[in-house]
């Protein structure tokens, strides 16, 4: 074993560093072991690498159009996956599309899950009339379907990206609120919350410091579940032209443009479609694995 | 032949962290007695009293050179013979009735159940012999408690209930881990008396596993000492209290007595060489 | 007194139905005594020290500590502290020993040094190279330890201990009963202790309170207890049922 993995299995840590690290290395050991998880993280990471990189890899650029070869079939030369009807290259709008999906799952990872582990611990911590009202909230935002939710959004809105983001995060957060609401009310009257009141803790210290670590690993496990579901929302306001406007390469938009010739260019839907469906089992298998490695239940065993 | 022969008896755990040994080399029979078994936690006590019904969830694995009871090899017993042998031969007590009972149940539909089902009992036929078995736990008021879901029964009454429902296919041989250490002593005293009673009555062995040395000396006829997988003493339990062993004697003298002094408990200083 | 109650009584509502748990309990506690309350479960014993912390509703009766009735702030944690039952549930899983040995001292803005925390680590019998474990790679008494050492951090003259050790191993027991004598000895606390365990109350107290059904049944000096001298039939069967805790001989 080499010096570095010595010192992360440290059973004495002699820093708050290293006890930190050493704890997430030993995660990282448990996720190994997990090969769908693996697969997952994969997909991840290279979906990460392809936005990053999407100018170097990208063979043409994806919105110069070319119309001597529209609607060339995957595997001509210098089009592997084929062209559309404008005679883009489909591989270098989904290279480029990638972007634009990270983006917004980006955007909405930063604002709905922190709104809803907000509300959803406070309602849960105090009880009472504060968690009456803040649930009702809740009941009435998961009261609508997200989808329908989210156009109404955008129809008052206006479409583009960054309404398209807005929208989603406010149809997104009430799952979070819920989730953390449930996980505060099992800790809440936890002999530590008790230990720490009665050190003279204010609730604002007990929320942050000791009760959203607690909610946070079933917030991630439900935010890395939830991102495909974001994908397909994005992509679906992408399809009804609510959301990204033409022509920036989003694959829901491209999966819109491509229905028209669905039976005889079956490739110029087909192929951002696998993109969206590799991407969001990506998400939905990373999920999965880390459900196993950061549930407090299964961890404390 | 005895009724339970134990051989050499070794459950391995194999984890991220290495190779955990948590029973390593146990052997002992048992007759139609009161055998107890101490020891602190993880000492490998729960584990023995698991494996002879091999209960032991993977990784772990059960190896010995013999494990026998009533003549059946239970080391190379199917799974299907071992699900015939688990509560008509060999019955569990766990420590806490509320994990054993199912909550959204009736008592006296998880008492008939059983009976129902693997025996083909009629219904009439399985309340009467539910109501014998929970009479036979001296609870008075059997009707009511038939009714009951297990949330509403106190902790000493739902134990009686699982004693109750262990005994109704009339078993052979018991095993129960820790089965008062959830309840208050007075009702300790009576769930006692009446697994004594059972065990003199109807001929049945016990395995009674334990931390707790003195319950242990009161009740058994026969005491293994355990230690860090390893049985370090075997005695009568009437000798418990004069032990040989320097752990028996370590785990005698750290308890506080009643009238005793004020001075600092003499502590338990382990020597490597128990656990070898 | 330190620590008078006079007819306390606790009564929790759950779905509009009241259970009393205590019911007019009056005891007691000069400073530096410890003072024990023993019964079976459901006696009420545990709640009398949650309804001291706040932790429990008081719906009759007063507590009063230096002879003022008890306010739940900053001044009052840094008087009286408490250690749970289960070291397994009173300390954070996600926090590390230093961070829940720290937390006390942000709390007050008391000067965070990391002297504090390893003297408070040895003080109780712990090496000071656990302090960034986590709780659950530490065995059930170390775990016990570090939480008599938080009661400690902000030096308290009254420390409430809820059956501190029945969740322990006997030898474990042994060691943590001699780790709170010695810090009684050394820094004169006031313990207030429960205990389902006469041996344990009798090895640690001077006074003891016998409670059943959340009422006060009998109080016994440790002199009467030892002697058998009480006078109610409860108290007597209680005594009964524990025979073999008695001093041999």
């Amino acid at each position: 074993m080499s010096t570095l993995t010595t010192w992360l299995r440290d059973p004495n840590p002699a820093s708050r560093m290293q006890s930190r690290l050493g704890q997430s290395y030993l995660s990282w050991l448990r996720l190994r072991r997990n090969p769908l998880a693996m697969i997952g993280l994969m997909i991840t990471a290279v979906l990460i690498f392809v936005a990053i990189f999407a100018p170097l890899l990208a063979p043409h650029d994806p919105i110069t159009q070319e119309l001597g070869r529209r609607l060339l079939p995957p595997g001509t030369a210098g089009n592997i996956l084929g062209t559309d009807d404008f005679g883009r290259d489909i591989l270098s709008r989904i290279l480029y599309g990638s972007r634009i999906t990270l983006y917004i799952v980006l955007l909405v990872i930063l604002t709905a899950p922190v709104v809803g582990l907000i509300i959803g611990t406070v309602a849960g911590y105090f009880g009472g009339w504060v968690d009456t009202i803040l649930m009702r909230i809740t009941d009435i935002f998961l009261a609508f379907p997200k989808l329908i939710l989210a156009l109404a959004l955008v129809a008052v809105l206006g479409p583009g990206m960054e309404n398209a983001v807005l929208a989603i995060a406010l149809t997104s957060w009430p799952p979070y609120a819920r989730v953390s609401r449930a996980e505060t009310l099992t800790v809440r009257n936890s002999d530590y919350i008790a230990a720490v009141k009665l050190q003279g803790a204010g609730p604002i210290r007990i929320i942050w410091g000791h009760v959203i670590p607690m909610c946070l690993p079933s917030v991630i496990i439900r935010v890395t579940l939830d991102m495909a579901g974001v994908i397909l929302t994005a992509a679906g306001l992408g399809f009804l032209g609510l959301g990204v406007q033409p022509p920036l390469p989003e694959w829901g938009l491209m999966i819109s443009a491509g229905r028209k010739f669905l039976f005889e260019q079956w490739w110029v839907a087909t192929m951002p479609g696998l993109a969206i469906f590799i991407v969001s089992l990506g998400f939905n298998l990373l999920g999965d694995g880390l459900r196993d490695v950061l549930d407090p239940k299964s961890a404390s065993k | 032949m005895s009724l339970l022969s134990v051989k050499n008896l070794r459950v391995t755990f194999d984890t991220e962290a290495g190779r955990v040994e948590a029973v390593r080399g146990v052997s002992f029979t048992l007759d139609r007695e009161r055998l107890g078994i101490v020891g602190e936690s993880g000492s490998g006590k729960t584990m023995t009293g698991r494996s002879v019904l091999r209960l032991i969830r993977p990784p772990g694995k059960i190896e010995a050179d013999e494990m026998t009871f009533d003549g059946i090899d239970l080391l190379r017993a199917s799974e299907s013979q071992m699900r015939s042998l688990r509560g008509p031969r060999i019955a569990m007590v766990m420590q806490d009735p509320k994990y054993s009972l199912n909550p959204v149940m009736k008592v006296g539909a998880q008492l008939t159940e059983g009976l129902r089902q693997r025996d083909k009992v009629s219904k009439a036929d399985a309340i009467a012999k539910a109501i014998d078995a929970l009479n036979a736990v001296q609870i008075r008021d059997p009707q009511r408690v038939m009714e009951a879901y297990p949330h509403e029964l106190s902790g000493g009454m739902g134990q009686r209930v699982m004693i109750a429902m262990m005994l109704i296919p009339n078993p052979d041989l018991l095993i129960a881990d820790e089965p008062t250490s959830a309840l208050d002593v007075t009702v300790q005293a009576e769930v006692l008396s009446i697994l004594d009673n059972l065990v003199k009555t109807r001929g049945m062995g016990l395995i009674f596993i334990s931390h707790d040395l003195r319950l242990v000396a009161r009740f058994c006829d026969r005491v293994l000492v355990m230690y860090k997988g390893k049985v370090v003493e075997e005695l009568a339990a009437k000798d418990l209290m004069h032990a040989k062993h320097p752990y028996t004697q370590g785990l005698l003298n750290c308890l506080p007595r009643i009238g005793g002094s004020r001075e600092p408990l003499p502590s338990l200083d382990r020597d490597a060489s128990w656990a070898l | 007194m330190l620590i008078e109650i006079e007819n306390l009584s606790v009564t929790f509502t759950a779905q509009g139905r009241h259970v009393r748990a205590v019911e007019n309990v009056s005891l007691s506690v000069k400073a530096k005594e410890s003072f024990g309350l023993v019964g079976e479960s459901g006696s009420g014993k545990s709640t009398i020290l949650r309804a001291i912390c706040g932790l429990a509703p008081i719906s009759g009766g007063s507590i009063r500590i230096n002879g003022k009735p008890i306010t739940h702030n900053r001044a009052f944690s840094r008087k009286v502290q408490m250690v749970f039952q289960d070291p397994y549930a009173s300390l954070h899983p996600r926090h590390t020993i230093d961070r829940t040995l720290s937390e006390p001292l942000a709390i007050h803005g008391l000067p965070l040094t990391d002297q504090a925390i390893t003297k408070a680590l040895t003080d109780v019998g712990l090496p000071a190279n656990f302090r960034f474990r986590y709780p659950h790679q530490l065995s059930g008494g170390q775990r016990q330890r570090v939480a008599i050492a938080r009661a400690l951090m902000l030096q308290p003259e009254i420390l409430l201990l809820d059956e501190p050790t029945s969740a322990l191993d006997a030898s474990v027991q042994a060691e943590t009963l001699n780790l709170l004598s010695r810090l009684r000895q050394e820094r004169g606390l006031t313990f207030l202790m429960v205990s389902h365990d006469l041996a344990v109350i009798d090895h640690m107290c001077d006074r003891i309170l016998v409670m059943q059904h959340g009422r006060a049944v009998e109080e016994l000096s440790r002199e009467a207890l030892a002697t058998a001298q009480m006078t109610t039939p409860y108290a007597r069967s209680l005594f009964a049922a524990s025979a073999d805790r008695m001093l041999e001989g």
